[in-house]
């Protein structure tokens, strides 16, 4: 790989893997940066809203019942400078995701990294490719 | 500190990268992404001569985690509360952080999203993208009211120190936080800014706070803008969809638990 190259990917992991230092409220008042949550679902709203947008999937749980989740992202003015679009993410996509749950433990929780099926991924902060 | 070496190494790199990408320069500014950036150049000015400040800049504000904290304080000062201060602050929740309810950061709260200065002859305009979406405005060579009503940006006057843009601002309600933890403050308030654009793309502000009701002494604050060229406000209507505020527990304090 050539310097360049690694360094921008190098760069792009370090960004990702950071506390994002988002106001207006304290991240660690709110979800728990140790209770992580990974689970797949299908995209039923998508509240492209402030202070942060929003997304709800239906998720399966091991004895069939499905649950609803509700994954916080930054904010729409962060998002679109950072390569999101407010269609990135739509009802019917289905989207394997990582986060930390809200410590008063509702299906609630900042979302970390989202997955599509096509194996491009968005996260709390950006698309992967900002230039997309 | 072994994780805080390659934090700066990555740092440098990136800068690096930033510096050898494709041309007219980008990189990233604070939160965001392979933005454009300011190209080298001396700072600007009006065509009569005063300094041009105007633009969409980003950050310049004191540590919005912690105000306190030395980074953001000039060599020399410290913030040291009076006796009832200190004890609110050992008292205050995060969910009471007005900032939380979308209510103004005040100054010199740092904020991750952009704001852009206006100059017209008599007024100056700060304009907030976020925390929250608000504008102060700033009368150049104007009087203080002798009795001001207190606001949440009080009473801003402005002159020029050379290059050195001076607001002086009294007139303060005693709501705002200057940070995360709680650091509060009296309608005494008086805080003196100094903006000065130290070439094309970056400016200083240094923001003096006077404070006799909740502070032993005045103590500076320091902070560093830097130019979004590519870049035009967006709007942040905080209140629009806040379920932020029932979920926030636990005492005041910074983004990350510190």
């Amino acid at each position: 790989m050539r310097p360049l190259a690694f360094a921008a990917v190098a760069c792009s992991v370090w960004l990702a893997s950071g506390t994002p230092a988002l106001a207006h409220h304290s991240g660690a008042a709110e979800f728990d940066s140790t209770k992580k949550v990974a689970l797949t679902g299908v995209v039923t709203k998508v509240e492209w809203t402030n202070p942060h947008a929003h997304f709800y999937i239906d998720v399966k749980d091991p004895s069939g019942t499905v649950v609803n989740w509700n994954f916080e992202l930054a904010s729409p003015n962060v998002l679109i400078r950072n390569g999101w679009h407010r269609n990135s993410i739509k009802p019917g996509d289905t989207v394997s995701v990582t986060g930390s749950r809200a410590k008063d433990s509702s299906n609630y929780a900042s979302a970390g990294e989202i997955t599509f099926p096509d194996g491009h991924r968005l996260n709390f902060l950006a698309a992967e490719d900002p230039a997309k | 500190m072994t994780k805080r070496i390659v934090i700066a190494v990555l740092a440098s790199v990136c800068a690096l990268t930033a510096q050898d990408s494709s041309k007219p320069k980008t990189g990233n500014i604070g939160l965001y992404r392979n933005q454009l950036l300011a190209p080298d150049g001396p700072a600007p000015k009006l065509a009569d001569g005063t300094p041009d400040l105007s633009g969409v800049w980003l950050g310049g504000g004191a540590s919005d985690a912690d105000i306190s904290n030395p980074k953001s304080l000039k060599p020399g000062s410290e913030v040291v509360m009076l006796p009832w201060a200190a004890e609110l602050v050992k008292h205050r929740q995060s969910k009471e952080d007005p900032e939380a309810s979308c209510l103004p950061g005040g100054i010199p709260r740092g904020s991750p999203y952009p704001w852009r200065i206006v100059q017209t002859p008599t007024h100056y305009f700060i304009l907030f993208e976020g925390n929250i979406h608000s504008y102060r405005q700033i009368f150049m060579n104007g009087k203080h009211p002798d009795d001001p009503d207190p606001t949440w940006y009080g009473h801003s006057i402005g002159h020029w120190d050379g290059n050195t843009l001076v607001v002086d601002t009294v007139g303060f309600n005693d709501k705002f936080w200057f940070d995360y933890k709680g650091h509060p403050h009296t309608e005494k308030l008086h805080t003196i800014e100094r903006y000065t654009r130290t070439d094309l793309g970056h400016m200083s502000i240094e923001v003096t706070i006077d404070d006799p009701g909740a502070y032993a002494q005045p103590f500076t604050t320091i902070g560093h803008a830097t130019l979004m060229p590519g870049t035009e406000l967006l709007e942040y209507i905080c209140q629009e969809n806040n379920q932020d505020l029932p979920k926030l527990s636990g005492p005041a304090r910074g983004p990350g638990g510190q």
